[in-house]
């Protein structure tokens, strides 16, 4: 006998486990996925669509529901509250779902998980809203800037806030807008295996696209590619997937003939391999993180690429190693951050951080630069970075470390391209933002031991 | 492991009653651990042996906790009812609407031919309807109240 399945349900199972209970979507959908990897193609097509495009258009999909909903999206059950945004998704951005198919489906959906006495409040509200979409009344971009922002992308309005404190509101549209677009595959070259001509003729002949990057010479974006397990040249172990902004944290740390490196949160590595090719075979690179499970991500990473100069180790940032003291020539402190850089890629990240977490996060943050910084040689360079944007664990950090400890910020200009330099970077820092600098959101300071 | 091919409908042998099992051989252990395995490789929850084109009283069943194995089963009581869809790795791609008892206990044999009583609810009391029909060369098709759907055009099931 074989069990029917019902896609829809799989669905909201999707969004109950994302929203209501927190569980991160790529991982819940890539469980499923495989779970029902005996669907058919278009089946799993429309699963991670409508999953996904309900998660990322969440707070756009609440305000259209309460302009037809008496009561609020918040004070609903969990299941209806789902229900309603998957079908509203379905109706606003999937010409090819009829909207009274979506209704029927909708209604069928909640009394089968129990909703009998909510199936006419369900039918109600998605006929209504079938009806009036396309009159629907969004917040004003002139008169209420921020709240068209928080609707129109999706963000939430406290995370808008903070970035209109840092930014014009131009700058903090580009950055929404940029959430929105499909991110792309960066890749880095590892130029010490094969040229870069030879890795785009090899990527080409897979019929792969490529394209050049104009801030790094060895970085190329990829396109129109299934799996990256079936790329030959990523086999052979000719390049890194690795975002151009976090090529950039090794370029910054400029690591010089025979260097001794530390990169106290590594994983999955794709930094530390970085240091340890431009280090050319020579120096040190000593890769740590915290589990077992990440250590191991590194090793497949070191076995792929095969090297003789770096490694990888299981060890807590935040517990002091007394064998590190004055140890590295360069220490990289790539921390555990709000992650708000790459909520392109990760739509669910929004949501599940707020203003506390993201307070709990500059605590581990300033907790694990305290324990790392003397392992830096007097006249070393500490490279502190994250991908997130704002203030709180950016820059406010960077002048709670100078007034601390014994560093102070040094130039990147030197190690940037011309296009990327500034005000700040002079300074010794850069704040990377999507949609203006076309990377991820990120952030690098650059430090120099004094004493 | 071994994958055995799956009898499509049409084939007689799915029309025909099936003989009781004697006594456990070598030959019939293989046939349990290839019928496990193809139910798994196909995603069945249950498979009877008939679909795999032999004659005996064998069925098995995992309906998410575990596999059970059924040698000769005798159903000996039914209550309630549930009404839903339900498909057969006989016919690929196809669902249809069946009443079925949603309780059952059944007596049967294990692989050791030692005797046990199972009672399931739901989705397992539907399928063990559904393999020990099987063995009786009766395919859910003659249950079917309504159409027989394509699983990509199924409704949304009401209940």
């Amino acid at each position: 006998m074989t069990k029917p399945v019902n896609i829809r349900e799989i669905i909201l199972g999707i969004l109950m486990e994302v929203i209501e209970e927190e569980q991160y979507i790529h991982i819940v959908l890539r469980n499923v996925l495989e779970k029902y990897q005996y669907l058919e193609k278009r089946d799993r097509a429309f699963i991670s669509r409508v999953s996904e495009g309900t998660v990322e258009y969440m707070i756009q999909l609440d305000y259209i529901i309460e302009q037809f909903s008496r009561i609020k999206v918040q004070d609903m059950k969990p299941v209806i509250r789902n229900i309603l945004r998957m079908s509203v998704y379905q109706m606003k951005y999937m010409d090819n779902v009829p909207d009274s198919a979506v209704c029927n489906e909708a209604v069928k959906l909640a009394q089968k998980k129990g909703f009998y006495t909510l199936k006419g409040f369900v039918n109600g509200v998605l006929r209504n809203t079938a009806r009036g979409l396309s009159d629907v009344s969004y917040p004003d971009r002139e008169t209420s800037p921020a709240q068209y922002l928080s609707v129109r992308y999706s963000i939430p309005q406290w995370m808008l806030n903070k970035w209109l404190d840092q930014f014009d509101y131009e700058t903090v549209e580009k950055i929404c807008a940029s959430m929105e677009q499909e991110s792309r595959t960066c890749i880095r070259c590892n130029l010490s295996k094969a040229s870069k001509e030879e890795i785009m003729d090899k990527l080409r002949r897979q019929n792969i696209t490529v394209k050049e990057n104009p801030y790094l010479d060895y970085a190329l974006e990829i396109s129109d590619y299934n799996y990256l397990q079936a790329i030959q040249a990523f086999k052979e172990g000719l390049f890194q997937v690795q975002d151009i902004s976090s090529m950039l944290v090794a370029e910054v740390a400029a690591p010089r003939w025979g260097d001794y490196c530390i990169d106290v949160c590594a994983a999955p590595g794709g930094k530390s391999l970085h240091l340890s090719d431009k280090l050319n075979g020579s120096g040190y690179v000593e890769a740590r993180d915290l589990t077992d499970y990440k250590v191991e991500l590194m090793q497949e990473n070191l076995e792929r690429t095969k090297r003789i100069n770096m490694v990888a180790v299981r060890q807590d940032a935040t517990v002091f190693d007394g064998a590190s003291v004055e140890k590295a020539d360069i220490l990289l402190a790539d921390l555990p951050c709000s992650g708000l850089g790459v909520i392109g890629r990760k739509a669910d990240i929004r949501y599940k951080m707020t203003e506390a977490r993201q307070q709990e996060l500059v605590k581990i943050q300033r907790k694990i630069l305290d324990t790392v910084w003397s392992y830096v040689k007097v006249g070393g360079t500490l490279v502190y970075s994250t991908c997130t944007i704002g203030t709180e664990e950016n820059q406010g950090n960077v002048k709670w470390f100078l007034d601390n400890y014994p560093f102070r910020l040094e130039s990147i200009d030197p190690y940037l391209c011309p296009k990327l330099r500034s005000e700040t970077t002079k300074a010794g820092y850069i704040q990377l933002l999507p949609g203006v600098h076309g990377t991820d959101g990120f952030f690098i300071a650059r430090f120099k031991r004094t004493e | 492991m071994a994958l055995r091919k799956v009898r499509i409908q049409g084939d007689p042998v799915l029309e025909k009653t099936c003989k009781e099992v004697k006594e456990i051989t070598p030959r019939i252990r293989e046939l349990i651990e290839d019928m496990l395995d193809t139910m798994y490789e196909e995603n069945g929850v249950g498979l009877a042996a008939p679909q795999v084109g032999v004659l005996k009283r064998i069925v098995v069943i995992d309906v998410g906790e575990g596999p059970y194995i059924m040698i000769n089963p005798v159903i000996e009581e039914t209550s309630g009812s549930q009404t839903g869809y339900e498909g057969c790795l006989s016919l690929p791609g196809k669902s249809g609407m069946v009443t079925r008892a949603n309780h059952v206990r059944v007596r049967a044999f294990d692989e050791n031919m030692d005797e046990y009583v199972l009672e399931g609810e739901e989705l397992l009391a539907r399928a063990i309807c559904h393999e020990c029909d099987h063995l009786n060369g009766i395919m859910y098709t003659s249950l079917v109240e309504g159409e027989l759907y394509n699983n990509e055009e199924l409704p949304a099931e009401e209940e």
